[in-house]
């Protein structure tokens, strides 16, 4: 069952277009992976999906189309966007970010168990509950984001680019806690990343972008097993 | 020593209505980054309609009421309207536009209801007490009053209920809001309108003292400005104890010094105001000083 | 469109037009009436005032509401020095040096602030202007300011030029050169520098250019520029007083400054041509409906022609070509935040210019 279908997706700032023509599909509770340089559109490829540029094409989830939906649109209907920069309310406590993330639903019960989920994958959410956002490290920011995102029970998270900017070792302990919620909550996902090597322990398929347009595309294994995959994103 | 405290607390009173003006300012900047020099025409516009209904036989408190239900559909409706295409883009060309409105609802005014003063009951008695010693008007009171209510509710709103947290959410990131699903576009209709009641409710103070007029509102609104910088722009709080200043070092200036009279206690706050932001450009309350919880 | 732009840029062309120009305003005031000649002396006047504020505010990107201060600041140099009999040249210079001078010590402290603290401390200055010159009734003349007789057509003119016409030709000629001047001054190095400024502080430190140092520097360049046309102003209507400085004639100097063309020199013409003209035409229609029509007229050219009525050609040629790529171009999704109208939604369709001074307002 496809949850999310993107056909000939294009995507302008202004007069510039920086997408020309991209298609991929993600599975019910499956992940796909969006590779490529700097430049190559994967950010813009998330925010087309979330309705935050213009954008032709047909973008199609879950039997709907909603290409060109408003951003709060998109949210509603269960899309969590943890966006470039992670966007986390820097004057609002940790707290209230997370009170933010569940803004949409009504089910009290659910929130308050989603915010125990959360504060259990990022225990160090927990210590920081009532600091500001803006106070909080970067590897907690991010945390923060994806937490933030997950207070939406969205069907599907579209995750960008969660490793830059933080330390190897906490680059780790973030895709550990990506990975866990893939296994435990089964959350479908479409991952941007620029390390190939984090985004293949979470995706089971990917694309690869260059200036815009898909140039590769295949199951994990598959695209591991290229050479040119290789050389470029996996450094051998 | 109790000519003193009269003073204060008059000043306090002005302040009170600097501080109603100062917190709209203030609410307006947080939700869109823009200051709002029309603030004061559409508190003007939304007095008029309070005047209008009593006018028009309609009991105070209901021609107030309808006043603020006015005010908030004025804001509401020209933030979406007028002011939208211009937020988060040139602040000049922002402070230009929000220059134009206030202009044009100061014209709005005049059209309808002409240049001549009018005058317009108080909700308080005008009775003055003399409590040991001290005569404090019972407007004066009154007004301190609303104020403190107005920021204890504002308080209530922004930190307990679900709209307030909305509100602060898209005042803080709006594009980030979005992505949980805020109506971005509503929320900052509902900021300006709320702006807007507080306008209304700093010109219904003040409307019986300088009656209802086009330009009644231009000198509260230059000192609402002050205040509203002096405390930082973006921290209520500031704005409030910034309005209470000027308000009350305006007038122990203009009874005390006497260079300074009652002519020039205009310039006092203004002064003053200058000298803080020269010696701390981000205000007394700015950002950089004060954690907000 | 294009052939008529190429034609302005010809230099007969231009040489053309500013020989037409100038014989247009020599023969003016000779077939004119009193009340016209007066009207367009007063926006000779406003003329200087507006380019001043102009170069502060449109070139340099320094919100200034307190333009009227100077104004009047120099309309009282000149009145207070006229009673005295003091000779007109040592006057003019006191009215464009003390001004800038006053205006320089208050860059010196304000510059250090950001735009809207900025406007601030120049919306006191009127504020504060006001009360001041009532207060020093002695210069001032208090409440009932003072009326003066000068710049009368002089003896050896006996019977050739009216005291309007007179007055017409001194004051044209003077802000001409106030024109002159400032033109001089935007094209050369100090306006890039000014332009730099407004676009990017942090670019014009990268280069060496300081931005503090080019602020004061452009707001002492407005304050004389206020200064002059308060000489002006008091040669034209021979009478000033705290009115004068009114932070209403600052804002509808604004509204005029944008509404004619900010960071244009020919656009300062239109926009003083605008501030004495159209009040004078609302009033003829109703006086109570001044305020609406200035209003509403500022707000539809922020709209429609943000860059003021001397941008106008270019904006209906960058409308019909607009209109043109619409009629070729693929249809776009409507919802798409396009529109500018969701500019709040669309970080991306804010150029970065826009973003860098945004951050910069939130004191980021």
């Amino acid at each position: 069952m496809t949850l999310l279908e993107l056909e000939d997706v294009t995507a302008s700032y202004g007069h510039a277009q920086v997408l020309h023509g991209i298609s991929f599909r993600v599975g019910e509770n499956a992940a796909a992976g969006i590779l490529g340089a700097n430049g190559a559109g994967k950010t813009t490829t998330l925010r087309a999906i979330s309705g935050m540029v213009a954008t032709g094409g047909k973008i199609t989830y879950d039997g709907r189309d909603i290409t060109g939906y408003r951003p709060d649109k998109v949210a509603a209907l269960g899309i969590a966007h943890v966006p470039e920069g992670r966007g986390t309310l820097g004057d609002l406590s940790v707290r209230d970010n997370l009170r933010v993330g569940a803004y949409l639903r009504k089910d009290r019960k659910g929130v308050a168990a989603d915010l125990d989920l959360c504060l259990d994958l990022f225990p160090n959410l927990r210590e920081r509950i009532g600091s500001n956002a803006s106070a909080l490290s970067g590897g907690e920011q991010q945390m923060l984001a994806i937490a933030r995102a997950i207070m939406a029970k969205p069907r599907l998270i579209l995750l960008d680019e969660a490793s830059l900017g933080l330390a190897p070792s906490t680059a780790q302990r973030v895709y550990q806690a990506i990975r866990r919620l893939r296994s435990e909550q089964g959350v479908a996902m479409v991952v941007v990343e620029q390390n190939a090597m984090l985004a293949f322990s979470v995706v089971d398929h990917a694309i690869v972008l260059e200036t815009g347009k898909t140039s590769l595309s295949g199951s994990r294994d598959e695209l591991m097993g290229l050479d040119e995959v290789r050389r470029a994103y996996l450094g051998g | 020593m109790e000519y003193f405290i009269q003073l204060v607390i008059e000043g306090l009173a002005t302040g009170s209505i600097y501080g109603a003006l100062a917190l709209a300012i203030v609410l307006v900047n947080r939700a869109t980054g823009l200051i709002n020099f029309a603030q004061g025409g559409m508190a003007v516009l939304s007095t008029f309609v309070a005047y209008a209904l009593f006018d028009a036989g309609a009991p105070l408190a209901l021609a107030i009421l309808g006043a603020i239900v006015f005010a908030f559909a004025l804001g509401a409706v020209l933030e979406r309207v007028i002011v939208r295409p211009f937020e988060r883009g040139d602040p000049d060309t922002a402070v230009v536009v929000t220059i134009g409105l206030f202009v044009l609802l100061g014209g709005v005014a005049a059209f309808f209801f002409g240049y001549e003063p009018r005058q317009f009951p108080s909700f308080f008695g005008l009775e003055t007490l003399n409590i040991a010693g001290v005569f404090v008007s019972l407007r004066s009171i009154g007004t301190i009053v609303v104020l403190a209510l107005v920021v204890v509710l504002l308080q209530v709103l922004f930190r307990g209920t679900k709209l307030g947290l909305a509100m602060r959410a898209v005042a803080d990131n709006p594009v980030s809001a979005s992505l949980s699903g805020l109506p971005v576009s509503w929320l900052l209709m509902i900021g300006w309108g709320l702006a807007s009641v507080l306008g209304v409710i700093a010109g219904v103070l003040v409307a019986p003292q300088l009656f209802v007029s086009p330009g009644m509102l231009d000198f509260v609104l230059v000192y609402a400005l002050a205040a509203a910088i002096l405390g930082g722009l973006d921290s209520p709080q500031g704005a409030v104890i910034a309005a209470w200043f000027i308000g009350v070092i305006e007038n122990l200036a203009g009874a005390y010094i006497d260079i300074v009279g009652n002519d020039l206690k205009i310039a006092v706050p203004f002064v003053v105001m200058i000298i803080i932001l020269i010696v701390r450009p981000q205000g007394l309350f700015g950002r950089k000083v004060v954690v907000r919880v | 469109m294009k052939s008529l732009t190429r034609l302005t840029t010809n230099r007969w062309v231009r040489l053309a037009i500013g020989v037409a120009v100038a014989a247009l305003l020599i023969v003016l005031p000779l077939i004119s009436s009193k009340f016209v000649n007066y009207q367009l002396s007063l926006m000779a006047v406003f003329a200087v005032a507006i380019l001043g504020l102009n170069i502060v505010m449109g070139y340099t990107g320094q919100v200034s509401l307190g333009q009227s201060a100077f104004l009047g600041l120099g309309a009282y140099i000149a009145a207070y020095g006229v009673t005295e009999g003091w000779p007109i040249p040592l006057i003019f210079l006191l009215c464009a040096v003390v001004p800038a001078i006053v205006g320089l010590i208050i860059a010196l402290a304000a510059a250090r602030l950001r735009g809207l603290a900025l406007a601030m401390v120049t919306i006191a200055l009127p504020i504060i202007g006001i009360p001041l010159a009532k207060r020093f009734r002695e210069f001032t003349g208090g409440s009932q300011g003072t009326t003066v007789r000068w710049l009368s057509a002089p003896e050896w003119n006996e019977g050739f030029l009216e005291n309007d016409q007179w007055r017409y030709y001194v004051v044209v000629i003077i802000a001409a050169l106030m024109f002159l001047l400032a033109r001089n001054l935007v094209r050369g190095r100090m306006g890039r520098a000014f332009r730099i400024v407004k676009e990017n502080e942090a670019v014009a430190i990268s280069i060496g250019i300081s931005p503090y140092r080019y602020k004061v520097l452009a707001f002492t360049i407005a304050s004389l520029f206020g200064g002059v046309a308060g000489f002006l102003y008091l040669g034209v209507v021979q009478y000033t007083s705290p009115e004068t400085m009114s932070f209403h004639t600052s804002i509808n100097m604004v509204a005029a400054m944008v509404i004619g063309g900010s960071a244009s020199i020919l656009g300062t013409i239109f926009a003083a041509i605008y501030f004495v003209l159209v009040p004078n035409l609302a009033n003829e229609i109703n006086p109570s409906l001044t305020a609406l029509f200035s209003g509403a007229i500022l707000l539809a050219v922020l709209f429609l022609v943000p860059g003021g009525v001397v941008s106008l050609p270019r904006r209906i040629a960058q409308v019909l070509r607009s209109l043109r790529r619409r009629g070729n171009a693929p249809a776009r999704d409507a919802e798409t935040p396009q529109n500018p109208s969701d500019g709040a939604l669309a970080p991306t369709a804010t150029g970065p210019k826009s973003t860098e001074k945004n951050r910069k307002r939130q004191g980021q």
